[in-house]
């Protein structure tokens, strides 16, 4: 039955893998399409949409990249999402570490009122959310979406820190107190590198969806200088919904990332779904 | 009595760095997630438009015209139809697929990562592939019926009604799959196989196998899967935005999207957040039910 072991081949084995390819094939063929396309003139793309591209064609790549704020755009997606995994790494598992160290009433307080925050769609609160970054000055700012998204993912990240933590042994932190080791310095010394995996599974997973993220950062960063490579695509698709070509090259150079980050991490992105489907 | 006083100086100790530790977070979380949601809980009383200062308390109009607007029950009956759809179809499309990563005898890895990468994309960029598949004039599943000689199958997929909403849930069903599908896959690789084993010597062919061990043994994965996907459908945003922005006219219009319009398009904020507290109270209903269900199978195993 599985693979691995050495039975000679059987036509069903056959039929199965030629029943997977097919449905491989169609599952591939809009990414694929993509990605062709964008190396097709617009009128190319109205004549056949099937068809290769006749030849090379990059100029709406150039025209993207040299006449456009994409560029610009591209570089706010990455400060945005790099800022926010940067400051959530540091001040999600610092909170979750004092929650279940200390396990007292209060303590356990705090952990269910940052649980409630897992039910709360971003739907929600969006509303007064839009209107209370206008009053603190953040909005159109990158600052204000890294605070929503850091805020936003403390139930989660908590919950993922204390279940992973419940596994490490105390022993080491306290011969640590006992040599007159700070808090702060067992923490980042001791107990940050052994929380890694879920670190790692928080990276790649929140990376993602701040990468992909789009109706929040529309909201706060509408316009202008910080606009993100998402709301940029998506008022492309209305500016230039007869360049069809512009937009392909567009959403290519937003996948081409994505692509590369899970061909280099793929173990994490399974885990990382693994460990997302506890989230409520 | 000298090792009950050292407790207590230790106590003091460990608690003043647990609040330091936690502090950031909490006011953060307290500044940006629970002090909006309180206000839109307040804010759902008013018909409050975004912009005015003078915010005016209604009681609970908003709330009756959600109960009569026809718009919002259309709303309702798409999350619905989404829901139900999406549930359906996600899970039933994601165990086959993990069946046959699972079964298929060469590229395993290869099949996996195929039918996971779209789950990594965003919304906008597959719903923007999407709109071009499906165009009326150049899209490719049009061009493809003609070219098999079907053109009288031609519709104009996302600009009539009958199927734009259709559309959107059998495209959602390609980008949503495969993340339920890994779930499925590590399910289906914890059962043992002896199980399976055992039965084929008792003479279970293998449509019985699948019926009578693998399935059963499959309701952790299938009961996580079940309640995750109901609750995206429920978040279900980027697709009809760039798709149909809601339309033709409302037929595509979800809750979560005709918040977002009534807020944001319309200038109806107070309204925006009554609808906002619904959706909310239909995530809880869900979550809620969700945890009895899992920690009943917790106390089954």
């Amino acid at each position: 039955m599985g693979g691995k072991t050495k039975t000679p081949i059987t036509a069903g084995n056959i039929i199965l893998f030629a029943v997977t390819l097919v449905i491989a094939i169609i599952f591939a063929f809009p990414i694929f399409f993509n990605i062709m396309s964008a190396f097709k003139s617009n009128g190319e793309i109205m004549r056949d949409a099937i068809a290769f591209p006749s030849g090379f064609y990059i100029d709406s790549f150039k025209y993207l990249l040299t006449k456009t704020e994409y560029p610009k755009a591209m570089l706010n997606s990455a400060i945005l999402t790099v800022g926010s995994i940067a400051a959530m790494v540091v001040v999600i598992p610092m909170a979750a570490y004092a929650i279940e160290r200390t396990n007292k009433r209060w303590t356990n307080a705090v952990y269910i009122f940052f649980l409630f925050g897992m039910m709360v769609p971003f739907q929600v609160y969006m509303i007064p959310l839009f209107k209370q970054l206008n009053m603190m000055g953040l909005f159109g700012n990158l600052l204000g979406p890294i605070f929503i998204y850091i805020a936003g993912s403390v139930g989660f990240g908590v919950l993922l820190y204390t279940s992973f933590l419940k596994g490490v042994p105390r022993e080491i932190e306290e011969s640590a107190e006992i040599d007159g080791c700070t808090r702060i310095g067992i923490f980042w010394r001791i107990v940050f590198p052994l929380l890694g995996p879920v670190t790692a599974s928080m990276v790649v997973l929140q990376g993602l969806g701040i990468w992909n993220d789009f109706l929040m950062p529309m909201l706060v960063l509408p316009s202008g200088q910080t606009k993100t490579m998402i709301v940029e695509l998506f008022y492309y698709v209305g500016e230039f919904s007869s360049r069809w070509d512009m937009i392909f090259a567009g959403t290519t150079m937003s996948l081409v990332p994505v692509l590369i980050a899970f061909l280099s991490l793929q173990k994490y992105f399974v885990k990382g779904v693994s460990s997302g489907a506890i989230k409520g | 009595m000298n090792a009950a006083a050292m407790g207590k100086r230790k106590k003091q100790w460990w608690r003043s760095y647990a609040i330091w530790f936690i502090l950031p977070a909490f006011i953060l979380y307290s500044l940006f997630v629970m002090l909006p949601t309180f206000s839109s809980i307040y804010l759902s009383f008013t018909s409050w438009d975004g912009i005015s200062e003078n915010i005016r308390y209604i009681g609970l109009d908003n709330f009756k015209e959600i109960w009569e607007s026809p718009r919002v029950h259309n709303a309702l009956k798409n999350t619905i139809i989404v829901a139900v759809a999406l549930v359906l179809l996600e899970n039933v499309v994601a165990l086959l697929l993990a069946i046959l990563v699972d079964q298929v005898r060469w590229l395993r890895n290869l099949f996996r990562s195929i039918f996971y990468f779209p789950v990594l994309m965003s919304g906008i960029i597959m719903g923007f592939i999407w709109m071009i598949i499906l165009n009326y004039n150049f899209g490719v599943v049009n061009q493809l019926l003609d070219t098999l000689g079907i053109g009288a199958l031609k519709a104009d997929w996302l600009g009539d009604p009958d199927f734009a909403l259709l559309s959107i849930i059998l495209s959602t069903v390609w980008k949503a799959s495969g993340y339920y599908m890994i779930i499925y896959l590590a399910g289906l690789q914890g059962i043992p196989q002896e199980l399976l084993e055992a039965a084929s010597i008792d003479g279970a062919g293998k449509w019985k196998q699948f019926w009578h061990v693998t399935f059963p043994l499959l309701a952790g994965a299938t009961t996580v899967c079940v309640m995750l996907s109901m609750i995206n459908s429920l978040k279900l945003f980027d697709q009809i935005a760039v798709m149909t922005n809601g339309g033709p006219g409302f037929a595509t219009e979800t809750l979560t999207y005709i918040i977002y319009r009534v807020a944001f398009g319309e200038g109806r904020q107070g309204f925006g957040t009554a609808l906002a507290i619904v959706l909310f109270i239909l995530i809880l209903i869900i979550s809620l039910v969700q945890i009895r269900v899992l920690r009943k199978r917790e106390v089954q195993m």
